[in-house]
C-alpha cells in the first residue's frame, strides 16, 4: 500500500464568501465532505437541492484511495470541505493528481458556520432595509435605516457584524427588536443594547422561560400588542403573534408611501411556519396560531406586504440574490402550510409534521433569559448546524 | 490505564491529517497482534481514529485517553494491527 504524504500539486483554497455566491448561483455543484461520518451527521454546508454533497471520510482516501476517488461525482469543478483545513487539501491534491478539477474550502466547515451575509432589500428614498444572514443556520436578521436611525430586528450573536452596518450607515442605533424569544440561537438583542444603548425589546410573555417558568433576569422593554414606534420616516407597529411562542410578535414597518413591511420573526416563513411546540405544549398552542395565521395577519397586511421572515430552510427559497424576501400575495401562493383548512385540518397537518425537538433548544432560551451565561465554546456548541424552527415539509 | 504496546508514535504538534496519516505507516510496519501507541494533540483525532478504525482493514482501536503533557492536552490511542 501507498500512501500519500505530500504532493508537490498546489490546490488553491477558496474563501467561503466566493463559495456561498456559487452555492446561490447554483454554480458550485458538487462538494466532498471528508469530516468523519458523526460530524458529517450532525451539520454540514447546504445548498440549493440540485447540490450534490457526498461523505467520503479523508481516511477512506488513506485506506483505499482508489475506491475512495471513485465516488467522487463528476463535475466541472469539486470542493474538498473538512473540519479545518488540513484533510480537504490532502485529499484535494490527490484527486488534483487524478485529474480531477479540486478545490478546498479555506479554514473548514468553521468558515461556512462563522459567515454572515450582508446584502440590500430595499433602498428607497425614505429608507434601507438590510438582511443580515447567517446561511449555515438559516438564520436572518435585519438593519432597518431610514433618516440617520436605525433599528435591528432579530439580531444574532456576533454583533460586530450589525454594529459594522450601522456604522456604515453612519447612523445611531435606536431600537433592537426580537420578535420572540428564540431558542435556536443566542440572541444579540441584549449585548447590542449593552454596547450601544439602545433599548431592547421584547413581549413580556416570552421574558418567562416556558418550561422552567422562571423570569428573565435579563433588562427589556415590554411590548404590547399595537404599540407604535418611529424609525426615521418608517411608523413600526407591533402586532402580537402568538402560536409559535405566546409572546411572539411581528414588526410592520410602514413607509411614507405605503408600502408595508413585515418582519414575522418564526411566524410565517416563504415556505412554511413556526413550529408551536417549541415551548412544549404543542397540542395547546396549535389553536392560538391558527388564529394568528388565519385570523390575525390578514387583518394587517396586503398582497404587497413585503414578508421578511427571522429563518429560511433552503437555498431555494432565495432567487440567486441571496434575499429571502417575497409579497405576501406571493407566500400566500408558494407556501402549502399557509393553504386554507380548517382549525381540525390545522391541527391535523401540525401535529404530524413537528419535526425533531433537539434538546439544545431548552437551555438556549435559558441564555436568551438571561438563566444562564455560557462561554464562547458553549454558545458555538449550541448553535451548531441548522435551525428547527419551521414545520417539517409535509 | 496501562496499555501494553509494542511500538510509540509521537505525532503532538501535527495536525490533521498528520496523526492519521503516519499512524497507518506506522500500523504498517508493525507485527501482526502488536500495539501503536499514538499521543496527538490534535483533539480531532479522538473522533476521526474511532471512524478510521471502525472500516479500516487491519486495525483495532483498543483504547483512547486523555492526559497532559507540559500543559497541553493529549489524545492517546493504542491501535492493534489485526491481520
Ligand atoms: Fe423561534
Ligand atoms: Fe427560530
Amino acid at each position: 500500500m501507498t500512501i500519500t504524504e505530500k504532493l508537490e500539486i498546489g490546490v488553491a483554497p477558496r474563501r467561503i464568501e466566493d463559495v456561498y455566491a456559487d452555492l446561490l448561483q447554483d454554480k458550485q455543484r458538487v462538494i466532498v465532505d471528508v469530516r468523519n461520518r458523526d460530524d458529517f451527521a450532525r451539520w454540514r454546508v447546504d445548498g440549493r437541492s440540485s447540490l450534490q454533497i457526498v461523505n467520503i471520510p479523508y481516511f477512506d482516501f488513506i485506506e483505499e484511495e482508489d475506491e475512495s476517488v471513485a465516488q467522487v461525482p463528476a463535475a466541472d469543478e469539486v470542493l474538498v470541505v473538512c473540519a479545518k483545513e488540513g484533510s480537504s487539501q490532502y485529499v484535494a491534491e490527490i484527486l488534483q493528481e487524478r485529474g480531477i478539477n479540486a478545490t478546498y474550502l479555506a479554514e473548514g466547515i468553521l468558515s461556512w458556520g462563522g459567515l454572515y451575509d450582508t446584502r440590500t432589500v430595499v433602498d428607497a428614498p425614505f429608507g434601507k432595509v438590510i438582511q443580515v444572514a447567517r446561511p449555515a443556520r438559516g438564520d436572518l436578521s435585519f438593519v432597518v435605516i431610514s433618516e440617520g436611525q436605525a433599528a435591528i430586528v432579530d439580531p444574532l450573536r456576533h454583533i460586530d457584524n450589525y454594529l459594522q452596518v450601522v456604522h456604515d450607515e453612519r447612523a445611531t442605533l435606536t431600537h433592537i427588536f426580537d420578535t420572540h424569544a428564540h431558542a435556536d440561537h443566542i440572541s444579540g438583542g441584549p449585548a447590542l443594547a449593552a454596547e450601544t444603548g439602545a433599548a431592547y425589546f421584547l413581549h413580556p410573555y416570552d421574558a418567562i422561560h416556558p418550561l422552567d417558568m422562571l423570569p428573565a433576569t435579563l433588562p427589556y422593554n415590554y411590548l404590547a400588542d399595537g404599540q407604535t414606534f418611529q424609525v426615521g420616516q418608517f411608523t413600526v407597529k407591533v402586532i402580537w403573534f402568538p402560536g409559535h411562542t405566546l409572546g411572539q410578535v411581528n414588526y410592520l414597518f410602514t413607509a411614507p408611501t405605503g408600502q408595508t413591511y413585515l418582519f414575522t420573526g418564526d411566524g410565517i416563513f416563504l415556505r412554511s411556519f413556526g413550529r408551536p411546540d417549541l415551548g412544549g405544549r404543542g397540542e395547546a398552542w396549535t389553536p392560538i396560531l391558527y388564529a394568528s395565521l388565519y385570523e390575525r395577519l390578514p387583518q394587517h397586511v396586503n398582497d404587497d406586504t413585503l414578508i421578511l421572515p427571522a429563518h429560511f430552510s433552503t437555498l431555494d427559497e432565495s432567487a440567486e440574490d441571496g434575499i429571502f424576501a417575497a409579497s405576501y400575495g406571493q407566500v400566500k401562493e408558494q407556501n402549502e402550510a399557509l393553504k386554507p383548512r380548517t382549525l381540525a385540518e390545522f391541527t391535523e397537518y401540525v401535529l404530524g409534521n413537528l419535526p425533531t425537538f433537539p434538546k439544545e433548544y431548552v437551555e438556549i432560551k435559558r441564555v436568551n433569559a438571561g438563566l444562564i451565561q455560557p462561554d464562547e465554546e458553549l454558545a458555538s456548541e449550541l448553535e451548531l448546524g441548522k435551525n428547527i424552527c419551521a414545520l417539517a415539509d409535509a | 490505564m496501562s496499555v501494553t504496546f509494542d511500538e510509540l508514535l509521537d505525532v503532538k504538534g501535527a495536525k490533521c491529517p498528520m496523526p492519521l496519516v503516519k499512524s497507518r505507516k506506522a500500523v504498517n510496519n508493525l507485527g501482526v497482534g502488536q500495539v501503536l501507541k499514538v499521543v496527538a494533540t490534535d483533539r480531532g483525532s479522538v473522533a476521526d481514529f474511532q471512524g478510521w478504525a471502525k472500516t479500516a482493514k487491519n486495525i483495532e482501536l483498543v483504547a483512547q485517553e486523555e492526559g497532559a503533557d507540559n500543559g497541553d492536552t493529549v489524545y492517546v490511542h493504542y491501535l492493534r494491527r489485526t491481520k
